[in-house]
């Protein structure tokens, strides 16, 4: 790491206030930003699901939003700020687990006007202690690991110097040695060759922080692409700023000047939502372009490479579509009394959102496997219901934090009924009686959650070999309560072999919830498949209009 | 002082039971593909619900004719009863109790309309409570019918919530389950009214609730176990229940298969209890 001494030596001498701190909390977020694919791309599990480097990135932006217009010079008011933007926006495991953090570092400094660096050790000793205790059963080798090892090493550095930027530079190392670590504390890391992507996102935001210091960049990944497979431009989608009207994608391949420092940063002077991915010497680059810039990108790559392909969409037109879409298929909440329990029901499609209104749900929060909903979406989602009785579907093990979360900073009576799959939320809303106590309803709904076993059929995003299945990217995966048990080349094959893993002919019942990239008629041709397998069982076919996942299957 | 019990098909009671307590049963109507058939007579339980899910237009049920009743008041007063406790099923749910009224007006006070606010045998175990209580008088018989009542618990898990919906008697809180995945409906017959008490989606998932909504129950003094023409299921629930609660059954247990009367608008497969609680 460059370093500008002139400006370090300034930057030693000014109070670290509350305005200092908003500058590090914006570095923080631009640098985690910057290094979202990097931190996307550390999946576990070969499954689309909820992007980590996304979630912490929103949860940030959620703390940044609150405090972006204030002048605030109060170091520990200014933090307390973050931790409730942190809290209310945090989405995903990660997500919430970082607005912990956020909360304990608040408690640390709260008296502190401005930070020291005796503060300073003690907002990362009280970061660690809050966050470990809002786990109920903390896992080592994850972004609780890397709190730790940091907390660890700031309170060495202290016995060392009295320079907060010290012991913060002393604290980035840490976090990026145990980071590093992580694959030996946590085997399934290690089974898939990566680091744990939640303690990665941590680094990046304490990293950017220290870079700000030092005045490097934030703007540019450092580091690399990201391959190609970790490519989500959906979730660009969901970022479309106004006036970049243009989804601009080129296939190519670059000359032997190319240089991905300066192609990042001429790429910052055309656009937003800025991916390179790479596979097998060939680059892909996506941006959102304004309609005017739109042949810019184009023109620049094919002056510095062979270009394959070229994709370009009208992003404004695409969006109509699907908020069109979503306004066609009205969905018939159930009504609430005062005095009702009412629920409200995480769900990743139409179709599934239709049937849990059908079974009573009284509000859907839109989100599931690629888009955790964050703790205030869940809080809006009820807050305005005419009751104070609420109990939460997650429907999906990555929520389940953020619904807990909700619970925890809402007036209302909340329980959380920890589904992890959409079976087990539709198996809890068969539980459900508006009129019962909470409590007991909660726990009702809780035991139905057993009585179904779940199934998902997707399509691997990376080639890995967990718990003896081997998987390549592309190939058809299927997964049993979460667990990958089974590769295949179809479909089809897909939920066979989870039928058969499941042992579905010890039950009655198989309910197939077809996903958004299935026909009705493609999903029937399965069902008959399965009908044939299975005659003496009832089987039922469900648009479910789930993306990603061809299939979400119970089994009762 | 003689009294005479009048009841009406509804109520389930076996063959054997009508003799023995010389009960007036007054047969309702069920109405088939438009002909009519009086409960009991030209079809039988099991061809109906073999047939039930096939029939072109959903089979319909009438109250029986004032006729009917007044002709079995006649005749119990003839045989030289003094008064008649006529019981029927819930009037919430039937008008044939409102028919039995309109009948009885010509009786003066001689004859004493009881609303037992249940069906089948939850309104069966009433009539008997009634009978075996005959000999004691009008006070005691009335006495012994509001005990009978007051302890009673009918419980059902319907195969579909298909003919509960189609007969237009679906509770409000149900038929918010009237969405998309087929359920099975799980209901309670309560002062006589449905009551959704929940729903499942398979028939061991029913079988279990059914057995959680009875254990709490305590010991029983009367228990039926109700289908719709499911007695493998009935006798396998039975099976179960006495190896779990046995000691809390009574000595005798009916197995009934329920009447095309109220199975038309439950279904065929459908699986019940009607139990009076010690």
């Amino acid at each position: 790491m460059s370093m500008d001494t002139a400006r370090l030596e300034k930057l030693r001498h000014r109070p670290f206030d509350g305005q200092a701190v908003k500058c590090l909390v914006e570095a923080g977020l631009t640098w985690l930003r910057t290094n979202q694919q990097t931190v996307n791309s550390l999946n576990v599990f070969p499954v689309p699901d909820g992007d980590t480097g996304t979630n912490m990135m929103l949860t940030m932006t959620s703390a940044w939003n609150e405090i972006k217009d204030s002048g605030e010079k109060h170091a520990g008011k200014m933090v307390a700020m973050v931790a409730k933007g942190a809290l209310m926006g945090a989405r995903g495991n990660s997500g919430v687990i970082l607005s912990q953090l956020w909360r304990g570092f608040a408690r640390g400094i709260q008296d502190s006007a401005t930070i020291d660096a005796a503060s300073l050790v003690h907002g990362f000793l009280d970061a660690r202690e809050t966050a470990y205790k809002g786990v109920v059963r903390p896992v080592e080798g994850t972004i609780l690991t890397v709190s730790k090892d940091t907390a660890v090493a700031a309170e060495a550095a202290l016995t060392e110097t009295q320079d907060p930027i010290e012991i913060l530079a002393k604290c980035v190392s840490a976090a990026d040695a145990s980071v590093a670590r992580t694959p030996e504390l946590l085997p399934v890391l290690k089974q898939a060759g990566v680091v744990d992507s939640g303690g990665k996102g941590l680094f990046f935001i304490l990293e950017g922080m220290l870079r700000h210091i030092y005045g490097e960049s934030l703007d540019a990944p450092i580091s690399s692409v990201q391959p190609l497979s970790s490519m989500n431009f959906e979730n660009a989608m969901q970022e479309v700023e106004e006036g970049q009207d243009y989804e601009v994608v080129v296939d190519f391949f670059p000359g032997n000047q190319f240089e991905l420092q300066k192609f990042y940063s001429r790429l910052e002077e055309m656009g937003t939502s800025i991916q390179v991915g790479e596979g097998e010497g060939m680059y892909r680059m996506h941006i959102h372009v304004p309609l005017d810039k739109r042949y810019e990108p184009i023109d620049y790559i094919m002056g510095i490479g062979t270009i394959t392909k070229v994709a370009m969409e009208n992003l404004t037109a695409q969006m109509d579509e699907i908020d069109s879409k979503t306004k066609n298929a009205k969905i018939e909440l159930a009504t609430t009394e005062p005095g009702q329990i009412a629920v409200v029901a995480v769900s990743p499609g139409n179709g599934l959102s239709r049937i849990f209104a059908s079974l009573g749900v009284a509000a859907i929060v839109g989100g599931g496997q690629t888009m955790n909903p964050s703790t205030k979406d869940i809080l809006d989602a009820f807050e305005n219901l005419p009751t104070d009785k609420v109990i939460i579907l997650p429907n999906n093990k990555n929520i389940i934090l953020a619904a807990n979360q909700a619970k925890d900073v809402t007036v209302k009576s909340v329980q959380v009924v920890p589904s992890k799959t959409i079976p087990q939320g539709l198996a809890a809303m068969l539980s459900l009686d508006p009129n019962g106590d909470l409590d007991s309803i909660a726990e009702k709904m809780t035991r139905a959650i057993n009585a179904v076993k779940t199934g998902e059929i997707t399509t691997a995003t990376r080639s890995v070999e967990i718990d003896g299945v081997k998987v390549k990217e592309g190939q058809v995966i299927a997964l049993l309560d979460g667990k990958l048990i089974a590769s295949s080349s179809s479909v089809e094959e897909g939920v066979m072999a989870f039928l058969e893993k499941v042992k579905a002919e010890e039950y009655e019942l198989i309910t197939l919830f077809y996903g958004e990239d299935l026909s009705h008629s493609e999903a029937n041709i399965v069902a008959d498949v399965v009908r044939n397998k299975y005659p003496s069982h009832e089987i039922e076919v469900q648009e479910g209009g789930q993306p990603h996942y061809q299939f979400i299957i119970s089994v009762e | 002082m003689k009294l005479g019990i009048v009841t009406d098909s509804t109520c389930d009671l076996p063959q054997y039971l009508v003799e023995q307590h010389k009960l007036e049963v007054v047969p309702t109507i069920l109405i088939l593909e438009g002909k009519e058939y009086a409960d009991g007579k030209g079809i039988s339980r099991e061809e109906f619900y073999t047939r039930l899910p096939d029939f072109k237009t959903a089979p319909t049920t009438a109250a029986p004719s004032i006729g009917e009743f007044s002709g079995r008041y006649e005749k119990l007063f003839s045989q030289g009863c003094d008064h008649i406790i006529s019981i029927h099923a819930a009037g919430t749910l039937t008008s044939v109790i409102n028919i039995a009224r309109q009948a009885a007006k010509e009786f003066s006070n001689r004859v004493t309309i009881i609303d037992s606010l249940s069906l089948s045998m939850g309104l069966g175990f009433q009539v008997l409570a009634a009978a075996e209580s005959a000999e004691d008088g009008l006070e005691a018989t009335l006495t012994a019918i509001g005990e009978a009542k007051k302890r009673l618990k009918v419980f059902a898990a319907l195969d579909t919530l298909e003919y509960l919906r189609r007969s237009g008697r679906v509770p409000s809180a149900v038929a918010i389950l009237g969405g998309m995945l087929s359920i099975k409906p799980m209901i309670e017959l309560i002062d006589g009214e449905v009551k959704a008490v929940g729903a499942v989606r398979t028939t061991k998932q029913a079988d279990e609730r059914m057995f959680n909504f009875m254990r709490p129950l305590g010991k029983l003094e009367r228990l039926a176990i109700l289908h719709t023409n499911a007695e493998p299921r009935a006798r396998g629930f039975l099976n179960q229940l006495m190896q779990e609660i046995s000691q809390s059954l009574p000595r005798d247990i009916l197995l009934v298969n329920v009447t095309a009367v109220i199975g038309t608008h439950l279904g065929p497969n459908g699986l019940g209890f009607a139990a009076i609680r010690s």
